[in-house]
């Protein structure tokens, strides 16, 4: 997908999200955005503590470095110019090799090997964004992205998404995870 | 006639902004689309408890229009277009257009307190077990699917809409008798 793509001059702001009041980070293009906003690992824990998971499980996704993000096709309403991506073809540039997020299909391969129970597998899939999807004009997601890194990580991802027979990148410099909160002191 | 003119020019600055804000606040929300399905395909059957214990079927519903939303309280666009659901509801609750709201993966008990905070009448569905949303071709919530009254897929929107919006409701009356 990458090696055919069109490289786009990216369009990038970063600042505060109203809703949640965390940093984000957002590409801008024609027909298209992706704003990734920060979660804290605090956010995350207490989500999927909430669906069932143990602590120790959830110290796996907190610790990956999560962020929610917005995908949406802006093209027109009347236009036909659907997108599609693909996050296989994305890539978590920090300090060695680029890498992999990981995807839905990753962690439920974790998940059946540590046992865990139906109904969190369920909650953490759909809570994860889609691997893949098709947006027609007007459609959009939300959903958690992990990017597998330590806490207080920083990171350039490449991306890239089809739309209207084309093949686009783009590369969004400079992502924060979040740094974890200091643990509590355990006092006798 | 000086104090006029700025009383005016105020006005119209008022004017600009609150347009500009209604137009960034329209463009956030996302445009009010419904995806045509290609080739309408029969709706996977289904049978679903509601939040009394009672059972519905798909089949039930033959010869209304369906709006049949996936969704789970935890996510946001779900629970931002909710209200909007509620309120399109009930503009065409008698006209043979059915709303199905389908939870994903959650206990009657939490989505008995999402109801605590959403005024929610239309039939709330639990797939507890996420069996059915594996029937249908859903990757994220909130996906809704339009069925019409011969049981057919014909549209998809993924992501939130306002469901009270009178366009789009016209493009569901439009389903009843088809073409």
């Amino acid at each position: 997908m990458a090696l055919s793509a069109t490289c786009v001059q990216a369009e990038v702001t970063t600042g505060q999200d109203a809703d949640a009041g965390l940093p984000y980070w957002e590409l801008r293009e024609p027909g298209m955005s992706v704003r990734l906003v920060q979660r804290h690992p605090d956010q995350t824990r207490g989500f999927f503590l909430a669906r069932g998971f143990s602590r120790e499980d959830v110290e796996l996704i907190a610790q990956s470095c999560v962020f929610q993000t917005i995908f949406r096709n802006t093209a027109p309403a009347t236009s036909s110019d659907s997108l599609e991506y693909d996050l296989k073809a994305w890539r978590v540039q920090a300090a060695g090799e680029p890498r992999s997020m990981q995807t839905r299909e990753d962690w439920a391969k974790i998940w059946a090997e540590r046992g865990i129970a139906k109904p969190a597998r369920i909650a953490f899939e759909w809570a994860l964004f889609p691997t893949r999807q098709s947006y027609n004009p007007g459609d959009y997601n939300w959903g958690m992205s992990v990017f597998g890194l330590p806490p207080d990580s920083h990171f350039d991802l490449a991306l890239s998404w089809s739309q209207s027979g084309k093949t686009h990148a783009a590369v969004i410099p400079g992502i924060h995870c979040a740094a974890d909160a200091p643990p509590i002191l355990e006092v006798e | 006639m000086r104090l006029q003119r700025i009383c005016l020019l105020q006005l119209l600055c008022m004017l600009v902004l609150c347009l500009s804000a209604y137009q960034s606040a329209a463009k956030e929300s996302g445009a009010q689309t419904l995806s045509a399905v290609t080739k309408p395909v029969a709706a996977p059957a289904f049978e679903l408890m509601d939040l009394d214990g009672r059972p519905h079927k798909l089949a039930d519903y033959l010869g209304k229009v369906v709006v049949l939303n996936f969704w789970a309280t935890w996510c946001p666009p779900c629970r931002e277009e909710m209200p909007s659901m509620q309120r399109g509801w009930e503009k065409v609750r008698d006209e043979d257009i059915v709303f199905l709201g389908v939870n994903v993966g959650e206990d009657a008990d939490t989505v008995f307190l999402f109801l605590a905070d959403y005024s929610v009448d239309f039939p709330l569905l639990l797939d507890k077990d996420a069996k059915v949303i594996e029937e249908y071709p859903v990757t994220g919530l909130p996906t809704t699917y339009i069925i019409d009254a011969q049981g057919r897929i014909t549209h998809r929107a993924v992501g939130g809409r306002a469901w009270d919006d009178d366009v789009l409701l016209d493009r569901l009356r439009a389903l009843k008798s088809p073409k």
